[in-house]
């Protein structure tokens, strides 16, 4: 018995490393171990045994059993796995035929700096205001400081409409409609579209502009320029250089031109910044006594600052692009690059 | 304003060089926009000595020279005949490039070898036209570049000047600033006048009519002028800074505005009637020539220079043709006055005449500087034309204008910049700026500006010069404390920015375009001549026709980018534009509200290896409107084909609504529209109200758990006419109102083979599930029954 057992055994083995596939294993299992196997058959000769050798072979019989079992899983085992492997490979594609996608959209390069722009100022605590952009003589200079017969509304080519109303040339009126309705403290950022007449290759008859404005007690012109700062650090990138020089702007005094280094060259001086080392990117200053005065404001009890930047120029500069007519031909191969 | 560096070097002392200088008006506020460097890159041409000069071998026009340049003896070849052995030349040596980029190599000429070139003043762009090559005079040593030897190296600065900023249109200008940087004092030109013995007012008068548009007016009277070309000095002097030379008078006049900043008028005194000035307005309708040889008409806002009889230049702007300067000028009655700056203004604006002295006087000239203008000119006029000053000046100047007498606070300056100053630097800073400045209580200052200073007349405006003269960069950044206010964005912002998100998100492409359009938009529309539409908000001054009206609707901008991109080759588009129209009102302001619009062309998606080429339709569009609707959770819309614009393809086309407001539309563009616009392939657009999506957008919504028990389909094919539109299916289907139907899909629809003729076949997939428990065959049979029974009762469809 021991040697049939012996044999039984080899003869399993034998099957097992000649079984090719999940199947033929299966069947190898069936016609040893299943109820009807070898081993069964063998089992019942058991009984011939003497009380003495039954529980030895018994221990033998499942030793070997057990042997042929685990040999049985191994070999599965190492056969699915090389099915899978042969399915896995049958089925190889080419990774690089280009991806079936949807068209993705984009968002116009002035709304992105737009938003950008506004989400910056929402975490210092703006708040987004509007207003029209036909607007009245009023708003857009008269109560911006800018009397009539006076030079300075020279610096704004206006188109004019009819009725003292014109298309506004700044987003400064904006500043006029939010004191008008709200007290102080103030602290707003207003995005919107402006109009000049005057149409080259560095000028649009329209293009967009974004005015902040904050009032409160004791804002002083320090201020102005720790928040220009942290704005232009968020904007182009920590650490770019800025400067504040005088200028003027009726509205605001002190008034200021604001520059970043270049973002081109880093300030050594390049064709973008003419060899100044210095892009101009926003005008700001104090808030004029004499706009306090149109809005009902005591210029004794608050004070506060007003800035103003082109949204087109920050674009270009972004996004390095040359011609500002590009941003309104809506050329979608142009378009589709944001 | 141009200006030149040396110009400025002769009012003010400093050791600056020109980028330097540059830099220090820039952060003055007066901004250097560009510098252009005389003779600059000419330091290879060096004045050299003609040691030998012989004859050329094989050539008869040129010599051979021997020129020493200070450090080597060089051989060169030379065309040029007017010159010597023995001579200073300028030698322009090998290396140097003259104007008009022409680069001196070493070459050989005829055999000979040349090491250089002897240069003539036209070669050295010095002038038009020269004869022979340039002889310099003796006395800077060999070597030495020509343009350092002859003074010739300079550099002009263009600068940017703000409007404010009158007192700074001349060189005194712009070196007063200078020198109040640096703490230096001025050196104006030498104004002494050497008088004759006859009294001007013996032969002349001025008489002020309107002494409200006209508070000064200074004359002087020069007899027995030669009018002459300039010397060269003047000449240059005007043409470093942009000025053509006219006559020796004339160019005195224009010498002395550019180097003190105020404008002067030289007439010709006998063409003076009654050799008088009266200073009126003039009358309305007045016709006037000036000297540009144009005829204007007046009006009484004018105010006019006039003899004794008619007006003979427009005050401040000016002159006139019948008193102009002439070869034979000999007397000259010479004009220093003071205009009110609106006055000219008004003049130069409506006639369309701008001048140097309008610019000056509509910023406002210094009326301080009248008689010191009018002396320093009457004393170089007769210099230069051999007249004589008659003995002083007529100077009409009833009510003197003072400057204001402002008080400062010196707190306050730190107040409003946020740096500790003490009163005794911005007082010093203040004087720096020829202010007088006066202590009047513990804390205050009385400040009085010069008269040049006319922008300064308030306590903000000394704040600005302290600012201005310590340096903004002087002034620390800071941070500051604010109250804490609420700023969530409104609704109206964050829908805006969703419908953004959702279009781009669907494969949109943002577009912005001109807010302006073509009259003629509202035609290639095809809309009804009573069309709201056609009445839009006209712009006054168009810079072009096409631009000329304000948009009542996206639409022609939208479809001309169509047209545009396609004419490009690009054919697949999908764009949308979200800006404002422009509706007039019976109120003050017109109605502007926001709008949304879009246009699909072209294949549905991107062409490539594994996709259908399938062009985009009417269902396209739809689904992108259905999910911006359903992003924004506005529901009950209804899809009403009632035909609603004329530009759109009348069976493709549809009104959205939500309850009686229609909220958008759209379809295919008309076939006309389409050519109208000049584009080839059909094109699907839509518009929006924004404003209506604002409103309807804040709906409530509650969410459902899901059930957790297995669903069942059943599907019913049906066979409807054309005509029956799906959603009456739906809502027959809905009107069942079983609970236990989770989802209604349309699946299916043909028309074709099998079908017969004006039908149509649809095929409905119904999902059923419980929410209890899991429903029995039995159950959903009987639920799908009653469904198909109601669809076959209602509605005129039968079973396929």
């Amino acid at each position: 018995m021991r040697e049939q057992l012996e044999q039984m055994r080899e003869e399993a083995l034998r099957c097992i490393g000649h079984a090719s596939g999940e199947n033929a294993l299966q069947d190898v299992r069936v016609r040893f171990l299943g109820r009807k196997g070898a081993f069964t058959g063998l089992m019942k000769g058991l009984g011939a045994l003497s009380a003495e050798d039954r529980p030895i072979v018994g221990q033998l019989v499942n030793t070997i059993k057990d042997e042929i079992e685990s040999c049985l899983e191994s070999a599965l085992m190492t056969a699915r796995d090389q099915e899978v492997f042969r399915r896995l490979q049958s089925e190889r594609i080419d990774v690089t035929l280009p991806g079936r996608r949807l068209a993705c959209g984009s968002k116009h390069p002035i709304t992105l700096v737009i938003e950008e722009v506004c989400d910056i100022f929402a975490g210092l605590g703006f708040s987004v205001a509007e207003g029209p952009e036909i607007e009245h003589d009023w708003y857009n200079f008269e109560a911006l400081n800018f009397p009539p017969e006076h030079p300075a509304r020279d610096m704004q080519d206006t188109f004019f409409v009819e009725n003292n109303l014109l298309l506004r040339t700044h987003t400064s009126p904006v500043q006029i409609r939010t004191m008008l309705k709200q007290k102080p403290p103030v602290r707003i950022i207003a995005p919107g579209t402006v109009y000049r007449c005057d149409s080259d290759a560095t000028h649009s008859p329209m293009f967009h502009q974004i005015e902040g404005l904050m009032v409160d007690k004791a804002v002083t012109f320090g201020d102005l320029k720790g928040m220009l700062t942290v704005f232009t650090n968020q904007l182009f990138g920590q650490k770019t250089g800025v400067r504040l020089r005088p200028s003027f702007f009726p509205f605001t005094e002190p008034s200021a031109e604001v520059d970043i280094a270049c973002v081109i060259c880093g300030g050594k001086g390049c064709r973008v910044c003419k060899q100044s080392g210095w892009l101009e990117i926003l005008g700001a200053g104090m808030v004029d006594p004499e706009v306090f005065r149109h809005v009902n404001y005591d210029a004794e009890e608050i004070s506060g600052f007003a800035f103003g930047m082109g949204i087109e120029r920050i674009a270009m500069l972004k996004y390095g692009i040359n011609d500002m007519r590009l941003l309104f031909e809506n050329d979608v191969r142009f378009l589709r690059q944001f | 304003m141009k200006v030149t560096y040396n110009w400025l070097k002769e009012f003010v002392d400093f050791d600056l060089s020109p980028e330097a200088l540059a830099d220090v008006l820039t952060m003055l506020g007066l901004e250097v926009e560009g510098m252009e460097k005389q003779g600059c890159g000419m330091d290879d041409v060096v004045v050299a000595l003609v040691e030998e000069k012989r004859q050329h071998p094989n050539a008869d026009k040129l010599s051979l020279c021997r020129v020493n340049n200070g450090t080597e003896i060089l051989d060169v070849v030379c065309g040029a005949q007017n010159f010597k052995q023995g001579d200073i030349v300028a030698l322009a040596q090998i290396g140097a490039i003259l104007p008009g980029d022409f680069k001196i190599k070493r070459s050989k000429i005829r055999g000979e070898e040349s090491c250089g070139m002897l240069c003539s003043e036209k070669e050295l762009g010095l002038a038009d036209e020269s004869v022979g090559i340039m002889i310099l005079p003796e006395g800077p040593a060999l070597g030495t570049p020509v343009f350092e030897a002859l003074s010739l190296k300079d550099t002009l600065l263009e600068i940017g000047l703000t409007p404010n900023r009158a007192d700074c249109l001349s060189v005194a200008g712009i070196a007063r600033e200078i020198a109040a940087k640096l703490g230096t004092t001025v050196r104006y030109p030498d104004m002494a006048i050497c008088e004759g013995p006859d009294a001007a007012d013996a032969t002349i008068g001025v008489t002020i009519e309107d002494g409200d548009l006209c508070p000064r007016y200074a004359a002087r009277y020069i007899s027995g002028c030669r009018i002459a070309p300039s010397p060269e000095w003047l000449v240059k002097r005007l043409n470093a800074v942009g000025m053509r030379s006219i006559s020796n008078v004339v160019d005195v006049t224009n010498l002395v505005m550019m180097e003190l900043g105020h404008p002067l008028h030289a007439f010709d005194c006998d063409r003076l009637e009654g050799h008088r000035i009266v200073v009126r307005r003039a009358g309305e309708g007045e016709a006037f020539t000036t000297l540009d040889n144009q005829q204007r008409i007046l009006t009484a806002d004018d105010l006019v220079i006039c003899d004794a009889s008619r007006p003979v230049a427009l005050a401040g702007v000016m002159g006139g043709l019948n008193s102009e300067i002439s070869a034979t000028t000999a007397n000259i009655l010479l004009e220093s006055a003071w205009f009110k700056p609106a006055a000219v203004r008004r003049t130069s604006k409506r006639l369309g005449l701008h001048t140097e002295s309008s610019h000056r006087f509509e910023r406002g000239a210094d009326i301080g500087m009248v008689a010191r203008a009018l002396d320093r000119a009457a004393s170089l006029i007769a210099q230069l034309s051999g007249g004589t000053v008659a003995r002083g000046a007529v100077d009409v100047y009833p009510v003197e204008m003072t400057p204001p007498a402002i008080t400062l606070r010196p707190e306050r300056v730190s107040a409003m910049l946020g740096i500790e100053l003490p009163k005794q630097e911005v007082s010093d800073i203040l004087v720096r700026l020829e202010c007088s400045v006066r202590e009047i209580a513990a804390e205050a200052l009385e400040v009085i500006p010069p008269s040049y200073r006319i922008d300064i007349e308030r306590e903000i405006d000394l704040v600005e010069e302290v600012a201005r003269m310590k340096g903004f960069d002087a002034i620390p950044a800071t941070m500051p404390i604010a109250r804490v206010v609420s700023d969530r964005p409104t609704q109206h912002q964050r829908v805006e920015r969703s419908v953004r998100d959702i279009l781009v998100a669907h494969g949109m492409n943002e577009i912005i375009n001109f807010s302006f359009i073509s009259p003629d938009a509202a035609d290639k529309l095809l809309l009804a001549e009573d069309d709201l539409r056609r009445t839009a908000i006209k712009l006054a001054n168009p810079l072009v026709a096409e631009q000329s009206i304000m948009r009542t609707t996206l639409l022609p901008g939208v479809l001309e980018v169509i047209a545009r991109n396609t004419s490009f080759r690009t054919m697949d588009l999908k764009v949308f534009e979200i800006r404002r129209r422009y509706l007039p009102t019976t109120e003050e302001m017109p109605h502007e509200p926001l709008c949304i619009a879009g246009a699909l062309t072209g294949s549905r998606v991107d062409t490539g290896w594994s996709s259908v080429r399938d062009s985009v339709d009417f269902y396209d569009v739809k689904g992108i409107i259905e999910n911006l609707l359903e992003s924004l959770h506005i529901r009950g819309v209804k899809w009403i084909a009632d035909t609603p614009e004329m530009y759109y393809h009348p069976g493709k086309s549809c009104s959205i609504m939500v309850g009686k407001d229609r909220i958008g539309t759209f379809g295919e563009i008309h076939p006309t529209v389409q050519e109208n616009f000049e584009i080839e392939k059909p094109v699907y657009a839509f518009e929006l109200d924004f404003v209506k999506l604002v409103a309807l957008s804040n709906q409530k919504r509650s969410i459902t758990a899901p059930s957790r028990f297995p669903d069942s389909t059943r599907d019913i094919a049906l066979l409807a006419p054309d005509e029956l539109p799906a959603d009456k299916l739906l809502e027959c289907i809905n009107a069942v109102k079983a609970q236990e139907i989770e989802q209604i899909e349309i699946f299916d629809v043909y028309h074709g083979a099998g079908i017969q003729e004006g039908h149509k076949s649809i095929a409905i997939r119904i999902r059923y599930r419980s929410y209890e428990r899991t429903l029995t065959d039995d159950e959903i049979g009987r639920i799908h029954a009653k469904v198909t029974a109601t669809l076959l009762n209602k509605l005129n469809v039968s079973i396929r």
